[in-house]
């Protein structure tokens, strides 16, 4: 509630509950700093995007993005939705695993595949997306090895109208490396392209580069199609779109600067409609990551304390820094604070708490004068900083997710010394103290 | 020859409604028991055929029984009558020819104005016609009368027992206990169900000529009571699918036959004619006639074997094959909620009962969002509407406004609309588009799932939504025509061919370019399997892919054949041919299977229950499946457990037994296994 009305000199942004639980009880409870999940948030999300591209396209499935959060409640959460899982690394394709996910569902992107993983994945019958030719050669020794074709998909890097072009994954389509590398994989003659997989870039403010990539996909499909014969059964067309979160330097909101799911998905599926032939209807694949989860997440934080700098601007110290917000280096997070506060509004900056001096939450937000001990809330979070925060200086939080009937579970512990030391060997020659 | 034996025997066969050759052996030994007459009847078929032969209609003989039958029993009846004498030869001869040249003519006319085979008809007339021309030969020297006493040799029985077999010899004008024995052995062991209808009808027509004649000796021991037994069969179990109606109808019809009986045998016996099979060629032409007149849901579209395979046919493809001939697909992407279907509450009402409404509802089962004031709060709002049938447009509105929410457009009801035309002869308009949101034109070809436009709110609509019907007519409007929907999932269930009923939330499934290339068989494609029980290997079993002269491909081993295919959305299993052991596990284990894979998707189908068991289960199944048509069948629940495997639960139906079966579909092509129980069919891996 706030009380001052619309003056930009008492405007606050007050938040003393996420979903119907007390910022103050959730604190109490896990400690501070605290991530927090909002599940009603995440399932509402996948809903809304599955309905957008469903409703516009007979055959569509969605692959979880696990580096973007691989907490097992998040991803459990995506499965439980119906996401397939899909992971860059041996590590996440072992999590996946671990998690209960089959191998037939889950898509194996990523330039580092290494043998072992590769020959489990093509064991498991991941759908694996080949991202180099040497890549390829591993994938022969293992078709060879298992006595039998592999199917697998390839990625491609193309020109959707997007700067920075990505162009160091996968096999380039304009210079004809892709249809290269296919006609490489059908002389091989030990290995059956079934998919195509592309991935323009992240956070895509322009729902017509998905319609530029689309087409592109379509025509190599039918090329790739009529000149070798494969079928190609389904068209990943990755992710990269954004999240409701403002990019530094923006000046327009995120509401007004970026399109709708909507948008994206008629921009893609209108592609589709034009670009494929009558009754055929290869499998879209979306692997949406951070515009599914970013904003079911917040990150509670605690003013430890306040300080003016010689400048004259108010700064405030919180236990939560770019070792837990690795995105605000390049978002303006939002900040809410639990409580109200008398006063004016001064341009402050949110320090976190390493002992780095680049480690700043804010560099300049309106507050009101904040006592030690009030919490900001900054939003949205809920993607990338669970998977990149770091071991460095602090300890780690726990990490809480809000059920819809307003349960709260936690769903990771914060960390304690153990967990900093337990992987480390200490010569003895050189302990300080005999060890028990 | 062969074939001209085989094609002879079955004529013989087909007497008593018997289609295998190997019964008519016995058949024709039946009328050996007085060989004159089996000779009689033998010159009989040869005149017919070899006048059939010489003026190039030999196919036509060996291909129909009637072309035989109808001689041999000419044959047989003026065997019975003179010595075969070379003047006899030559009368039998002559009489042959006719009964072809009378066959051909009746037969023709019968096919084609009435629907109705021509059964013994021809016998009848020709017999008549040449028992009344032999009045005149009576004192002929070279035509001998015989006198016939088949009863010589005969076993003394009760007369209502005697009288049962005699009259089932009669027909082959050997009125003897043993003939009718040895003909009873053989019905039986063709058929239960033709021999329990013989049964009945003598017993019923016997008491009913008792009542009327006031005689039992009369009543049950006249020959000519060979009629009603093949009423009761004809009628029972031939023109109608076995069941307790087909049963009545033959009482019924057996009970009127008895007057009819005594008015025809009256009648003849004034010119020294017996009434051959006559009354059993009226009645049941009649009642067959009637039956097709009200196109009875009993009369069975496909005519096998037994009648007890007819049933099981019959039964197991209204189960498996339910559902309408004009079938569409959902016309749009995506889950879906039927608003309005058949006969419908507000406007599927009269001629226009027979379409359905579509919108999109939320998880609080609202179809908007926001307000519900503004076109755009609603969920469907501009969402893309598909083509539900291949086909040409026929006509397109494109221009009429979309009505704000509360305001529909009374004037133009079915506001911006598509209509397609079907090339399986029906119309389908889709109504309501958004307005200037059709990309197709009069004249485009469409397929289904080509999008057409975008869901809108013009014409006669209070809120967005989708409305389809089929319509004979390609004007926008025309009256509606049932149909039904293909291949969509409703609560997690495919459906193959169904109606969703109202409030529930449909999801069409289109063809996977994945299962669709993996069921992909080529012809002459071969395929090794290895059968294991309980893990042991027992069998190879070898497949090579094979087109029937129908067009159906099947998997041909060595000792059968398993045709499948893929129709609407679905890959399917059709029947199993041949003494193959191995063969029905592939179609226990994946009687169906769709062509789109959803996690946990579950389906049902049937499977015919000689199929799901065997031995003394699978016989009592089919003598009562006449009476519980469901026993007939056989339930399989089917279910992706991953996108490569499909688990079933079996349901016999007699002594609830469950059965387990599993397969697994190869990653590239085919079945990589089949189970069914302790039975595992692997596929063998070609590494060369």
């Amino acid at each position: 509630m706030n009380k001052f009305g619309c003056s930009p000199a008492y405007a606050r942004r007050i938040r003393d509950d996420i979903d119907g639980v007390a910022v103050a009880d959730l604190v109490e409870t896990f400690g501070s700093p605290l991530f927090v999940y909002s599940e009603g948030f995440i399932r509402k999300k996948y809903r809304q995007m599955h309905t957008a591209f469903s409703t516009r396209y007979p055959n569509v499935a969605f692959g979880w993005s696990y580096k973007t959060n691989y907490l097992n409640a998040i991803c459990a959460l995506m499965h439980q939705q119906g996401s397939l899982a899909e992971v860059v690394s041996d590590m996440e394709y072992e999590k996946a695993r671990a998690l209960g996910m089959p191998g037939e569902k889950i898509i194996f992107n990523g330039p580092h595949k290494p043998a072992a993983a590769l020959e489990k994945a093509v064991r498991e019958g991941a759908m694996i997306h080949a991202d180099h030719l040497d890549e390829l050669y591993d994938l022969e020794r293992v078709a060879q090895g298992a006595g039998q074709p592999v199917p697998l998909g390839i990625r491609l890097n193309l020109d959707a109208g997007i700067y920075p072009q990505w162009s160091r994954f996968g096999f380039n389509l304009e210079s004809g490396q892709a249809l290269e590398a296919v006609r490489r994989i059908k002389n091989g003659g030990k290995l059956r392209l079934r998919g195509l997989h592309c991935h323009i870039g992240t956070f895509i403010m322009d729902a017509s580069a998905y319609s530029r990539q689309v087409k592109k996909m379509v025509a190599f499909a039918y090329k790739v199609e009529k000149l070798f014969g494969f079928s190609i059964e389904y068209l990943d067309i990755g992710g990269g779109f954004p999240s409701r979160n403002r990019l530094k330097g923006v000046y327009l909101t995120p509401e007004i600067a970026l399109p709708s799911v909507d948008e994206f998905a008629e921009a893609v599926t209108e592609t589709l409609s034009k670009e494929l032939r009558p009754g055929d209807f290869p499998k879209l694949i979306v692997e949406a990551g951070r515009a599914m989860v970013d904003e079911a997440g917040r990150l509670i934080t605690t003013v430890v304390a306040s300080k003016r700098l010689p400048d004259g601007t108010r700064a405030y110290i919180v236990d939560a820094g770019v070792n837990l917000l690795f995105t605000a280096n390049w978002y303006k997070l939002n900040i809410e604070i639990d409580r109200e506060s008398g006063g004016v509004n001064e341009q402050s900056i949110v320090y976190g708490p390493l002992c780095m001096n680049i480690d700043v939450v804010d560099e300049g937000v309106q507050l009101p004068p904040l006592s030690r001990g009030t919490r900001l809330i900054v939003s949205p979070v809920g993607a990338y900083n669970q998977t990149q925060s770091m071991q460095f200086i602090e300890y780690r939080p726990a990490a809480v997710l809000i059920g819809e009937s307003g349960m709260v579970d936690l769903i990771r512990e914060a960390e304690s010394l153990p967990d900093i030391i337990q992987r480390e060997k200490l010569p003895d020659r050189l302990a300080l103290k005999k060890l028990p | 020859m062969k074939t001209q034996a085989k094609a002879v025997f079955r004529g013989y066969a087909n007497v008593f409604f018997m289609p295998e050759a190997g019964s008519g052996i016995v058949v024709l030994g039946v009328t050996l028991l007085c060989p004159e007459m089996a000779l009689a009847g033998a010159v009989a078929v040869a005149a017919s055929y070899g006048f059939a032969r010489m003026i190039g209609m030999e196919k036509l003989f060996l291909e129909s029984g009637h072309y035989t039958y109808n001689p041999l029993l000419v044959g047989l009846s003026l065997g019975y009558l003179f010595k075969i004498t070379a003047t006899a030869v030559f009368l039998i001869a002559s009489a042959g020819v006719i009964t072809f040249l009378a066959t051909v003519f009746m037969a023709g006319i019968f096919l084609t104005y009435l629907r109705l085979p021509v059964m013994s008809l021809p016998f009848v007339a020709v017999s008549s016609i040449v028992y009344i021309a032999s009045i005149q030969y009576a004192s002929l020297p070279g035509l001998m009368y015989a006198a016939r006493d088949s009863m010589a040799c005969d076993v003394r029985l009760p007369f209502w027992l005697a009288g049962f077999f005699k009259a089932f010899g009669a027909v082959l004008f050997v009125p003897s206990i043993l003939a009718g024995i040895a003909l009873s052995v053989v019905v039986v062991r063709h058929s239960r169900i033709l021999f329990f209808l013989a049964l009945l009808g003598y017993y019923v027509g016997a008491a009913a000529r008792t009542l009327m004649l006031g005689s039992a000796a009369q009543g049950f021991g006249d020959v000519n009571n060979f009629n009603f037994i093949f009423i009761a069969m004809a009628l029972g179990g031939i023109f109608l699918i076995p069941s307790i109606t087909s049963y009545l109808l033959a009482v019924i019809s057996v009970a009127t036959a008895a007057v009819l009986t005594d008015a025809i045998t009256g009648l003849w016996h004034y010119y020294g004619i017996p009434a051959f099979t006559l009354p059993f060629n009226v009645v049941t032409l009649g009642a067959a006639s009637a039956l097709n007149a009200a196109r009875h849901p009993l009369v069975p579209g496909t005519a096998c074997n037994t009648p007890e395979e007819t049933l099981r046919v019959a039964s197991v493809s209204r189960l498996r094959f339910g559902g309408q001939k004009r079938t569409l697909h959902l016309p749009f992407a995506g889950r879906w909620t039927v608003w309005q279907a058949f006969d419908g509450q507000w406007t599927h009402k009269g001629s226009w009962r027979y379409a359905y409404d579509f919108v999109i509802t939320d998880e609080h089962g609202l179809t908007h969002g926001g307000g519900g004031v503004r076109l755009e709060d609603y969920h469907c709002w501009k969402k893309p509407v598909l083509a539900p049938v291949p086909g040409r447009v026929a006509q397109v509105v494109d221009d009429l406004p979309d009505s704000p929410i509360g305001l529909a457009n009374a004037t133009d009801n079915w506001g911006n609309a598509v209509v397609i035309e079907d090339a399986r002869g029906f119309f389908v308009e889709i109504s309501h588009f958004a307005s200037q949101s059709i990309r197709v034109k009069k004249g485009d070809w469409v397929e289904a799932g080509t999008v057409l436009g975008l869901c809108g709110n013009s014409g006669y609509s209070p809120q967005p939504h989708i409305h389809v019907q089929v319509q004979a007519a390609g004007t926008i409007g025309a009256p509606s025509l049932p149909f039904s929907f293909v291949s969509y999932i409703h609560d997690g269930e495919f459906k193959s061919n169904s109606l969703p009923g109202e409030q529930c939330a449909v999801e069409p499934l289109y063809r996977d370019k994945r299962l669709d290339s993996i069921t992909n068989f080529m012809l002459d494609e071969e395929m090794r399997y290895a059968v294991l029980r309980n893990g042991r290997q027992v069998d190879t079993l070898p497949l090579t892919v094979k087109m029937a002269t129908d067009g159906t491909f099947y998997f041909a081993s060595p000792r059968g054949q398993l045709y499948f295919g893929k129709h609407e959305g679905a890959f399917y299993m059709y029947r199993v041919t041949g003494a193959d052991p191995w063969l029905p596990l592939f179609f226990q284990a994946l009687p169906r299977m769709p062509l789109a894979y959803r996690e946990k998707l579950v389906w049902s189908d049937y499977l015919p229950a000689n199929l799901a068991s065997s031995g003394l289960r699978s016989r009592l199944a089919d003598l009562f499946s006449s009476v519980f048509h469901r026993l007939a069948a056989v339930r399989v629940t089917q279910t992706f457990t991953n996108e490569n495997r499909i688990e079933s639960m079996i349901e016999t139906n007699l002594a609830c037994r469950r059965r387990t079966a599993s397969a697994e579909l190869d990653r590239h092509k085919g079945f990589a296994s089949v189970t069914v129980e302790n039975v595992t069919l692997k596929l063998e891996k070609n590494h060369a």
